[in-house]
């Protein structure tokens, strides 16, 4: 069977914190090898083509400069694309939230008496989780991009958003075509599911009067929309379909069209370790006898403005959703992306999404994070993602500790007892004498500690903690000055 | 019921412009910092080298001749593919057209009538030699954005003298331009491609599954 | 032997007038004391006249990592203003030093203090990690020490990422006489401590630990070594449990071990 032992829910109003939507992925070992898989060769072949661009970290100084200077002046810009969009015969809409989006998308869908629609794969659609609230009121969604038809054909949900299928092998891939495209004797060989994908899809480009799709970058200058693809499943909604119909998170805009020399030569080296993704599309409003007549592009809010406003988090919104972050993260290695619940996965994910939810959901996030920096020394806008990592978790303990229940947490109360400690040397002394008592009950003969109990026990399952020993530093260095120095060791 | 969509706008701006009152600079006073390479240091003749090779890495075909010889090329590479009904841009040079063939040239063809052809000849605006990227600008000899997207084979003439070394030097080009050119733009490197299953790059989805150039050495027009 | 004689002068003068002041650290202090004691033993050998201030506790990265960001500002202040007037501050702990480069700017500037601020950029660029210290400060890799073991060098993510320690590690370890360095694969890949990510996640924590201890034990050392003993508490605490036999050794006790006095007498 294909489908999933468990099935992720990437909805983070619900979603189970990030420990327990873990463990599922943990006791999956096959999950986890081709999560490793995957992520080796990305990041191989990123590495390799980073390595080989003598003047990286100034692209990424630039592209990091650029998008910092779109979001502080991100209204002027939003205007200005506006303009020069509507100028070309685009029509702009606004929506302040998800629902507003989805309210828009589906009443332009009616005018056209839509009852399908084919779509690239858009993170953003996914946030507001516009398919389920399409195929409800009857219009039947095709995804286009191949991971998001393994994934909409299996009933699974994306784990990456670059790669969103990487979790899933050839094997399942091939069982999920056979079933549910009615292919006998389809091989497991990538070459032919991706064919199987191709004539499956064929009919539908020619046929789908409607398309629905996302933006990699919105030029201010030009009113353009860039989207940058690999299969050409892009430019086949963006060309064949009468009407499109592209959503847009309102962080997208860049100012200028030369910033695209920036921005495309860090997002495909960063993205899937390639010098250029194979095509790139770029259009602007409508063009008379060349591609879609009819085009609407619906700019969302839907919390982003409250990110920009503030200090530390508004570089959240630099994010040209790379990946890097989380191919280079060392949890989400482990994890796979379904632990995050919520279609932003990885390092970008545990600090985009609780912001998303206004810090009302998903607190699990800020803390899925060793805080190695992995992802901040990939990233190529080099968002400080530790930095916003600390922040939120800051944002989460105010919250938690008005709660009557913290009060006899044990990390709570450790660690304002701690803080207490640390204020004045003495009573840190007396604490580390106390420590030592207490702990002399768990350590063995062999001074090791094997097993402790509440919280401790996290750390003891996997691991022994060395018992404390008799003589702390301070105590060595005081017994040492009072024999008179040097000598005394 | 529902605020119009004018109070909408208005809300969302408003937040925006609320957001970054406090936001560091103007846009007239931020000097972007663009230390990266903009001019490439190679030779004409290295950055030819260059595009051939990163255009081959991509899995794209590439055929060099000389100007005057380009009509008997692309009649070589059209009887090559084995195919047989070719698109063709309404502006695509007469001369390309080669005869022994069917050709559909594009004055207003139905997307049925493009997906009949096996294949499309089509000039470009530019290559980019450090990603092997050719930048179709969609003018009357490129063709529309449909006509180089359903037929399976494109074969595009790309003159050395249109190929630059890195991307800024194709921005750079474009700023000689009027805007209106900018309005379409497709970059394609190499066929199209998914690395989707178990990240094994398979070349050709649904984009043309092979591109092949002709390289034309024009080098005296530099 | 002239030009070495010139150097070695040359170093002992800029070395006589160095004095410094340690901040072990609350971890070490309680935890890892004989990695003080090798501090105390290699720079005085060096010839630094060390000072140690006992009010010292902790730099507070526990409270900022978790998000105890009120309790934070206290133990920075604290910090900041006991080590205001010294010359230097060495602290071998990689990661309580990109608490203070890293964290303490934001932290002091959300205070609005207008006086804290300048003693905090006055003292950031005295403050050293041990590695730091020995090759920036003393300009020294050969601190004439003595290890015949075969070890590995496991890099701490702040080490490597925040205080950028690049190749001093290395070269320090590469002077030691009668040591055999193994390169560990996948250097920059992190143990999975992360303070209290290792209770907070802890079977994710577990998880990405089992992978580096592969990592480790295939490199058959007999000792891995860092300059960040919570790194090494982690580290050492799955080997203990594991892979007998194999140990974790702060990089200040093997720089600090000679001919004459080895490491576990300093231990």
């Amino acid at each position: 069977m294909s489908q999933p032992a468990y099935h992720p829910v990437l909805d983070p109003a619900v979603a189970p914190p990030f420990p327990d939507a873990a463990l599922p992925v943990l006791r999956n070992p096959q999950l986890r090898k081709n999560v490793a898989h995957a992520i080796d060769v990305i990041q191989t072949k990123r590495g390799r083509l980073v390595e080989e661009k003598a003047d990286w970290q100034a692209l990424r100084t630039a592209a990091a400069a650029i998008r910092t200077q779109a979001l502080e002046n991100l209204g002027a810009y939003l205007e200005e694309f506006e303009a020069r969009c509507t100028a070309a015969g685009g029509v702009v809409h606004w929506a302040a939230d998800a629902e507003g989006a989805r309210r828009i998308i589906l009443e332009l869908l009616r005018e056209e008496n839509a009852s399908e629609v084919i779509k690239i794969k858009t993170m953003t659609a996914a946030e507001i989780q516009l398919n389920p609230h399409l195929e409800a009121a009857g219009v039947k969604v095709f995804e286009t991009d191949l991971a998001e038809i393994i994934l909409q054909l299996g009933g699974d949900e994306p784990s990456h958003i670059v790669v969103p299928a990487l979790h899933v092998n050839r094997s399942q891939v091939r069982e999920i075509f056979a079933r549910r495209m009615g292919i006998e004797n389809l091989s497991d060989d990538p070459q032919a599911l991706t064919a199987a994908a191709r004539s499956y899809l064929r009919q539908k480009f020619l046929s789908v009067p409607t398309a629905i799709g996302g933006a990699n970058f919105l030029i201010a200058e030009t009113g353009s929309v860039a989207v940058v693809e690999s299969e050409g499943n892009g430019r086949m909604c963006l060309t064949l379909p009468r009407t499109l119909i592209t959503l847009a998170g309102i962080e997208k805009v860049l100012p200028r069209y030369q910033d695209l020399e920036v921005m495309l030569q860090v997002l495909a080296r960063s993205a899937t370790g390639e010098r250029m993704n194979p095509y790139t599309s770029l259009w602007t409003g409508v063009t008379p006898g060349d591609g879609p007549q009819r085009f609407h592009i619906v700019l969302l809010d839907n919390g982003r403005s409250q990110i920009l406003a503030r200090q530390t988090e508004r570089q959240t919104l630099r994010c040209i959703r790379c990946a890097a972050c989380m191919n280079a993260c060392p949890v989400y290695r482990q994890t796979g992306g379904h632990a995050y619940g919520s279609i932003y996965p990885g390092p970008i994910g545990a600090i985009l999404t609780p912001q998303l939810m206004q810090m009302h959901h998903a607190q699990s996030l800020p803390y899925a994070s060793s805080l190695c920096g992995a992802c901040y020394e990939v990233c190529p806008v080099k968002i400080n993602i530790p930095e916003v990592l600390i922040e939120l978790r800051s944002q989460v303990t105010d919250q938690e500790r008005k709660q009557l229940r913290r009060i006899f947490d044990p990390m709570y109360l450790g660690l304002r007892v701690a803080n207490l400690l640390f204020s004045r040397a003495w009573l840190f002394h007396a604490a580390q004498r106390l420590g030592r008592m207490a702990l002399g009950w768990f350590t063995g003969k062999d001074g090791w500690i094997h097993s402790l109990p509440g919280a401790g026990e996290k750390w003891t399952q996997t691991r022994d903690l060395r018992g404390m020993p008799k003589q702390t530093f301070h105590a060595w260095w005081a017994a040492r000055r009072n024999a008179g120095g040097k000598e005394a060791r | 019921m529902n605020a119009p969509s004018s109070v909408i706008r208005r809300q969302v701006l408003d937040r925006v412009y609320a957001a970054t009152r406090n936001a560091a600079g103007s846009v007239e006073q931020t000097v972007l910092p663009r230390d990266y390479i903009r001019r490439g240091a190679l030779s004409a003749e290295s950055r030819i080298e260059l595009m051939i090779h990163r255009l081959r890495e991509y899995d794209a075909e590439v055929t060099e001749c000389a100007p005057e010889a380009l009509p008997a090329v692309i009649v070589e590479q059209l009887k090559k593919s084995g195919r047989s009904i070719f698109a063709a841009p309404a502006g695509l040079p007469a001369e390309w057209l080669a005869p022994g063939f069917a050709w559909k040239v594009d004055r207003n063809l139905t997307t049925r009538e493009i997906e009949e052809a096996d294949g499309v000849v089509t000039a470009c605006f530019c290559g980019v030699a450090d990603s092997g990227t050719i930048v179709l600008h969609h003018t009357a000899a490129e063709g529309r954005r449909v006509l180089s997207l359903l037929p399976d084979w494109h074969l595009c003439i790309l003159r050395a003298s249109q190929v630059v070394e890195t991307l800024p030097e194709y921005f750079s080009r474009c700023d000689q331009l009027p805007a209106l050119v900018t309005r379409l733009v497709t970059w394609i490197s190499g066929p199209s491609a998914t690395a989707d299953i178990e990240m094994t790059r398979i070349k050709g989805v649904h984009g043309p599954r092979f591109l092949h150039v002709i390289l034309v050495r024009d080098q005296g027009a530099e | 032997m002239i030009y070495y004689s010139t150097s070695r002068l040359m170093f002992i003068l800029r070395v006589m007038a160095m004095r410094a002041s340690l901040f072990i650290t609350c971890y070490n202090d309680t935890l890892f004391p004989e990695t003080g004691r090798a501090v105390v033993a290699l720079l005085e050998r060096l010839g630094v006249e060390l000072d140690f201030n006992s009010r010292q506790t902790c730099c507070g990265q526990m409270h900022a990592n978790t998000g105890f960001r009120a309790e934070s500002f206290s133990q920075a202040k604290r910090f900041i203003r006991q080590y205001q007037d010294v010359e230097v501050v060495v602290i071998p702990s990689s990661s309580c030093v990109a608490m203070i480069r890293d964290q303490y700017p934001g932290l002091v500037h959300e205070l609005g203090n207008a006086s804290l601020r300048s003693e905090l950029d006055a003292l950031l660029p005295r403050v050293y990690e041990l590695s730091e210290f020995l090759t920036d400060r003393l300009r020294v890799e050969d601190v004439g020490a003595y290890f015949p073991h075969r070890v590995t060098y496991h890099a701490s993510c702040h080490g490597l990422r925040s205080l950028q320690l690049g190749d001093r590690p290395a070269r320090l370890l590469a002077k030691v006489r009668g040591l055999d360095l193994v390169p560990l694969a996948n250097l920059d890949r992190c143990c999975g401590f992360g303070g209290t990510f290792s209770v907070k996640n802890g079977e994710v924590s577990s998880a990405m630990l089992a992978a580096k201890l592969q990592d480790i034990v295939v490199t058959g050392a007999e000792f891995c070594t860092a300059l960040d003993n919570s790194c090494l508490m982690h580290l050492g605490g799955a080997l203990h449990r594991q892979f007998v036999g194999m140990r974790t050794i702060h990089m200040a006790e093997i720089l600090a071990s000679t001919e004459a006095v080895p490491a576990e007498a300093i231990a």
